[in-house]
């Protein structure tokens, strides 16, 4: 019996020695697996300010790295507002003007749709994998589940102005928290999953939260009213003549 | 010619029978003399000093840009100039002062703020002197090398951005396929500009560099070249036109920036109607003084007439006593803004209102440039519109009725 235990012991330290987690290769999980190689999800975004309030639903559909396509379902005043992103590049259509309008690199690194994510945080949600070094500081576990604390920094030349990045990222690929801290090492804003659950098959934050630390009364909510995943898109989907003239 | 020197004395001594009112009126012409010398100098200092502060911000005297630059100055329009090949052919034509540059508008963020701004790719060698930064003034280091992976900004945009040196940012902008282009720079110097905006505008990275990032291999935006001076630039112009070949657009520099080559012949202008409304002004007081001279005079002149004297004389006594009036005047007033300018030839601090001067662009250090050109334009201008006002009183004097002026009372 004593012998089983030990063996045991040693069995699980020699598997979890040799499965030295690479903390490079769970945030790319994590990046992987909340958005799957292609999915059509629901939600409700929030914007919380001090003032008022206000919601939004949409539809989104992505596939792959570089590709979604995003439509505004409610409230009907802005129904039909719809955004590509493919490539790091966004553009966006309304109806109301019968334009495309691609957003200017200028405009990337500002609010998209009044909210507290930048359009960068968007279009390019997938470059966290390539660009930043990332080191495990810490594991600990929560709610019976393995989390690891990553601390990822960006390479040098990097298109990134924070300093370092912190992320939360459960064993099963959810991402808790993900703070961002500028170079002197400030935290400055975070996202934070608020509620975690299963849907479409998967483990996934249902409700997130991104606000600016200086300004706890200011935050923006994302809520995931519903998504499927490994969903059959075709790329033409997500081109420009389908932005403006949306066969659906 | 005896006569001429009979009247020359009359007229120097009639000019001194009632000194306290030539006294007046001669520092009435000195003064106006001083003002227009003066005024003008310190105007042509400002225009000069705002030209320079331009041309050191953009243009350099010449520029080359490709032919559509001028209507979309993006990074679609770039020329293909090798350094090598132009540095031999330049140093063929003797001209010294050039450099290439990537000149694109890009967006610089920090992890607090984001601002437009011009992203200049420069070879910091070739482009000592040439532009309005001091290498030597910058806090921390200018760039070292066109590889130089830093980059260099104002020091108001710095405080702008809440960044400083050591601390990264992030610069924006476009390839020629409409790509976003963008990369991490480490700010690795602050610079300041006599002009602040250029502080707020501009921010310089090593050419190699910025090309690597735009994706445009070795192109690059412009070309500039400096010559002597920068109201002559014709030859400079011929010069690098035949070196260059002809798919590109050769500019001097008040096409370049038309505003700047405006203020130019606006300030010429400007110059000949401040001096013609000084004049106006004091030419009330001068013709005032020679009506009363003649008016005083009017039995002795009578007599003169009387006795024979042609009123062609009077009329010349008159105006030769005019002129030596203005003549003084205008050597002691020539002299007295010569004077003025001496103390303050290094430049009169006006940073108490620079700011307001600054969205001129000008600096807020004021050099008076003192222009032969402006002074001989004054005291031509007083000496002939000066003859032409003393002819009423002459001419009235030398037609008065010999029997009636003698008797009048």
């Amino acid at each position: 019996m004593m012998i089983r235990i030990l063996l045991l012991v040693v069995a699980t330290t020699a598997v979890a020695h040799a499965q030295e987690p690479d903390a490079a290769a769970i945030v790319r999980d994590a990046v992987n697996h909340w958005r799957g190689v292609s999915s059509i999800s629901v939600m409700t975004m929030v914007i919380h300010r001090p003032g008022w309030e206000r919601s939004m639903t949409m539809r989104a559909w992505t596939k792959g790295d570089e590709k979604s396509l995003l439509v505004v379902i409610e409230p009907k005043k802005d129904r039909g507002n719809r955004m590509l992103t493919d490539n790091n590049n966004m553009w966006s259509f309304s109806p109301k003007i019968n334009r495309v309008i691609k957003v200017p690199s200028s405009m990337m690194g500002q609010s998209w749709m009044g909210s507290d994510f930048s359009n960068n945080d968007v279009a390019r949600a997938d470059e966290i994998v390539d660009v930043y070094d990332h080191t495990i500081i810490s594991v600990d576990e929560s709610d019976g589940v393995t989390v690891y604390e990553i601390e990822s920094i960006p390479h040098e030349d990097a298109p990134v102005v924070w300093g370092r990045e912190v992320l939360r990222i459960r064993a099963d690929h959810v991402v808790l928290l993900h703070s961002f801290y500028d170079q002197d090492g400030e935290l400055i804003k975070q996202l934070q999953s608020l509620e975690i659950g299963e849907m479409g098959g998967r483990m996934v934050a249902l409700r997130q939260r991104m606000g600016k630390v200086a300004t706890l009364d200011e935050w923006t909510e994302l809520q995931l009213l519903s998504v499927e995943y490994s969903v059959d898109l075709h790329d033409s989907l997500f081109t420009l003549s389908n932005l403006r003239n949306p066969r659906d | 010619m005896h006569m001429v020197g009979i009247l020359t004395t009359l007229a120097w001594r009639n000019l001194w029978r009632n000194h306290r009112r030539t006294l007046i009126m001669l520092a009435a012409v000195i003064l106006g003399t001083w003002a227009m010398i003066f005024m003008t100098a310190l105007m042509r200092g400002m225009v000069t000093q705002m030209i320079q502060d331009g041309i050191s911000a953009l243009p350099g005297h010449i520029q080359v840009h490709h032919p559509e630059y001028r209507d979309d100055p993006s990074v679609a329009n770039l020329i293909s100039i090798s350094d090598t090949e132009l540095a031999a052919k330049f140093e063929a034509a003797d001209i010294a002062h050039w450099a290439t540059r990537v000149r694109v508008p890009a967006v610089i963020t920090s992890e607090y703020e984001s601002r437009g701004i011009t992203l200049l790719g420069v070879d910091p060698d070739r482009e000592r002197g040439l532009t309005f930064v001091d290498y030597d003034e910058v806090e921390g280091r200018f760039l070292e090398s066109t590889e130089d992976t830093g980059i260099v900004i104002g020091k108001k945009l710095a405080k702008m951005l809440n960044t400083r040196v050591g601390k990264r940012v992030v610069v924006m902008s476009q390839d020629p396929d409409n790509e976003i282009a963008d990369r991490g720079f480490r700010v690795v110097g602050l610079f300041t500009a006599n002009v602040s905006a250029f502080e707020e505008a501009f921010i310089f990275a090593g050419k190699s560099t910025t090309q690597k990032l735009l994706r445009i291999d070795d192109q690059v935006s412009e070309l500039i070249v400096f010559g002597d001076d920068y109201r002559n630039v014709e030859a400079l112009y011929d010069k690098v036109s035949a070196i260059v070949d002809s798919r590109v657009e050769v500019r001097r520099w008040f096409e370049v920036d038309a505003y700047l080559g405006a203020m130019l012949t606006i300030m010429d202008g400007f110059v000949f109607v401040w001096i013609i409304v000084i004049f106006l002004a004091l030419s009330f007081g001068l013709v005032n003084t020679l009506v009363m001279a003649v008016f005083e005079r009017v039995r002795e002149i009578g007599l003169m007439l009387a006795l024979g004297m042609k009123p062609v004389y009077i009329l010349g006594q008159i105006i030769i006593e005019s002129m030596m009036l203005l003549v003084i005047g205008l050597v002691l007033g020539t002299a007295l803004s010569w004077a003025a300018i001496q103390p303050i030839k290094d430049g009169i601090d006006i940073s108490i209102v620079g700011e307001g001067l600054d969205m001129w662009g000008m600096s807020s250090v004021l050099y008076p440039d003192l222009l032969l050109r402006d002074v001989i334009l004054a005291n031509v201008v007083v000496l002939v519109l000066g003859f032409f006002a003393s002819l009423a009183p002459a001419w009235r004097a030398a037609h008065y009725e010999p029997v009636a002026a003698l008797t009048k009372v």
